[in-house]
């Protein structure tokens, strides 16, 4: 609006200039016309969201043309028409001053109003932007509090994995311990039991074999008694010395006989967990044929035969532990063979992933899979009980395959033969060198 | 026994069957010497030091100990009867108990135990060892307390 102003002063100047004979304030005068209606279409743009305005200036260009018309007719005819023209001249001019200032006054209204406008968006804005920082700030320190939080965390489970991770050795090496405080104690258990039974179980067959020995002058003396007169002695005396008493005996012997034996079962188990593992390469092959040729009358006597496999691989174990394991077990499988059947028995071995799997396969009479665990508790015994034995071999068996670090199972079936697999580790890790 | 004055055996011993058994397969080897008898080790050690019929004021003797005894081990009494101040040093001590243990066998002879008896549970055997023990106690030499003070 302003421009508007200045390019209808710069016409009037022009014009005047004209008036006063200055013929090259022609193209002057024209270029203000052109920059006038520039400038009314610059505003009409402007104020193209203003109905009021839009009036305004349709109304200034109108009254522009008047002036430009007024100006251009003065210009040529200026000598006549100069006293009648300048009135009217100057009443559009000051028309035109009023319509602009009119609309400078809208214009700095509208601009007032939207400075207002713009002053109270601002303050929202700075308001929003203050609770937008707010915000950001509260989002900021929640975050970075739960980061801290999750951080902490993470350090502190961090942290208890590596206490875990240091103390894993140390719990395995309690537990370790714990477990072979727990094994020696009932090792102790054992060996103490075994033997304060021991103890009452002297005196119970010293006493027997005292009864036995005093029963003699006795069944003498009734003897001599009969041989005098039969009337002496009643028939309950004779029956009591010569059959009664001694059967009693007999019984306690063989009843004390077989806890001596129990016993000393036990004795031996807890004596062979005590003992003393020393480790050494064995070759199993020779172990088998040495163990086979000390059985060689028995496996004769038994119509068998006992194959061992010639190339078996080595094992780091104990010698001697392994050496009974397999006696036991070959001797077992000579022991319980099918009568109608000639007996084979083979000792197999195998390497698998750091272990020796040893093998001894039977055509025997087999063993109820319902018999699989019992036969390994001691004093259990599967099948008919037609050979002698205690139930002793194959606990004993399993204790020392245990004490070896490894493990023993069967597979069989009732008169199927059996097949027995100590599954031993390849190298023997010592109980000192597990703790270490 | 050989010695001129009668050796008194102390057998300090908690189970009376077995006290029994042994007296008796003891007198059949032909020992007649005066057999003291005690339970439990605290009235053994009493006999063995105060007693006026004890070794250390009545002449020599030959002590039949069992390790397992109620009131304290059979070796604490070994120990105390083997001490270098004690005045039952060179009595003979013979250890007749049911354990055969090898640790516990070594440690009796470490300790100065003169014979290590395990008692059979066979009483044949057992019967036999305790006869032989006595024809063994018939010909040893049992030195006097009195020469040692």
């Amino acid at each position: 609006v302003s421009g508007i102003r200045l390019s209808l002063e710069e016409m009037r100047s022009g014009r005047r200039g004209m008036l006063l004979g200055l013929q090259n304030s022609w193209p002057a005068y024209s270029a203000a016309r052109r920059r006038l209606d520039e400038q009314i279409a610059a505003v009409e743009s402007l104020t193209g969201d203003n109905p009021l305005q839009q009036a305004n200036v349709r109304e200034l260009r109108g009254e522009a043309h008047v002036l430009d018309a007024t100006f251009r007719g003065t210009m040529p005819s200026l000598d006549r028409r100069f006293l009648l023209e300048e009135q009217v001249r100057a009443d559009a001019g000051k028309r035109l001053t009023a319509i602009a200032e009119r609309m400078l006054g809208e214009e700095r209204r509208l601009l007032d109003e939207r400075e207002a406008a713009q002053r109270a968006s601002l303050q929202t804005f700075y308001l929003v932007l203050s609770g937008a920082g707010l915000l950001l700030l509260f989002v900021g320190s929640a975050s970075i509090f739960v980061i801290m939080r999750y951080t902490r965390d993470l350090s502190g489970a961090r942290d208890e994995l590596e206490g875990l991770n240091t103390n894993l050795e140390g719990a395995v090496k309690v537990r370790t311990k714990d477990l072979q405080r727990a094994n020696e104690e009932i090792q102790r258990f054992a060996y103490i039991v075994s033997h304060d039974l021991r103890s009452p179980l002297v005196n119970v067959m010293g006493f027997t074999s005292e009864l036995e020995a005093a029963i003699k002058p006795l069944a003498r003396l009734i003897e001599d008694a009969d041989a005098r007169d039969s009337t002496i002695v009643s028939d309950e005396a004779r029956l009591a010395v010569h059959e009664d008493v001694p059967e009693a005996l007999g019984f306690i012997r063989a009843s004390t006989q077989k806890m001596d034996r129990l016993i000393n079962a036990i004795l031996r188990l807890s004596r062979e967990g005590r003992r003393n593992i020393t480790p050494s390469v064995v070759e199993i092959t020779q172990l088998a044929n040495t163990i086979a040729d000390g059985i060689r009358h028995l496996i004769v006597d038994r119509g068998a035969t006992v194959e061992v496999q010639a190339d078996m691989p080595t094992v780091k174990t104990d010698r001697l532990a392994l050496e009974q394991i397999l006696s036991n077990l070959i001797e077992n499988a000579l022991k319980y063979l099918k009568p109608d059947r000639p007996g084979e028995i083979h000792v197999t071995a195998r390497r698998e992933l750091g272990r020796v799997l040893i093998a001894i396969a039977d055509n025997g009479r087999g063993i109820d899979p319902r018999d699989h665990e019992r036969i390994f508790d001691l004093f259990r015994r599967s099948g008919a009980q037609d050979q002698p034995g205690e139930g002793i071999g194959l606990a004993h068996v399993r204790t020392l395959a245990y004490r070896l670090g490894g493990t023993i199972s069967v597979a069989s079936e009732l008169g199927a033969g059996a097949i027995f697999t100590i599954d031993l580790p390849q190298d023997y890790v010592g109980e000192t060198e597990r703790e270490a | 026994m050989t010695s001129e004055r009668a050796v008194n055996i102390v057998m300090i011993e908690d189970d009376l069957g077995h006290a029994r058994l042994i007296e008796k397969n003891i007198r059949r080897a032909g020992i007649s010497n005066t057999v003291h008898h005690f339970l439990d080790g605290t009235s053994a050690l009493r006999f063995l030091y105060e007693d006026a019929k004890g070794p250390v004021h009545n002449g020599p003797s030959l002590i039949l100990l069992d390790l397992n005894l109620p009131d304290m081990s059979g070796t604490d009494i070994l120990m105390r009867i083997k001490a270098e101040d004690s005045p039952l040093k060179r009595a003979p001590v013979v250890v007749l108990t049911t354990t055969d243990d090898k640790i516990e066998i070594q440690r009796c002879y470490d300790l100065g135990c003169n014979v290590y008896i395990t008692k059979p549970v066979n009483y044949e055997s057992f019967a036999d060892a305790i006869k032989q023990l006595g024809l063994f106690l018939s010909v040893i030499q049992v030195p006097d307390p009195d020469a040692t003070a």
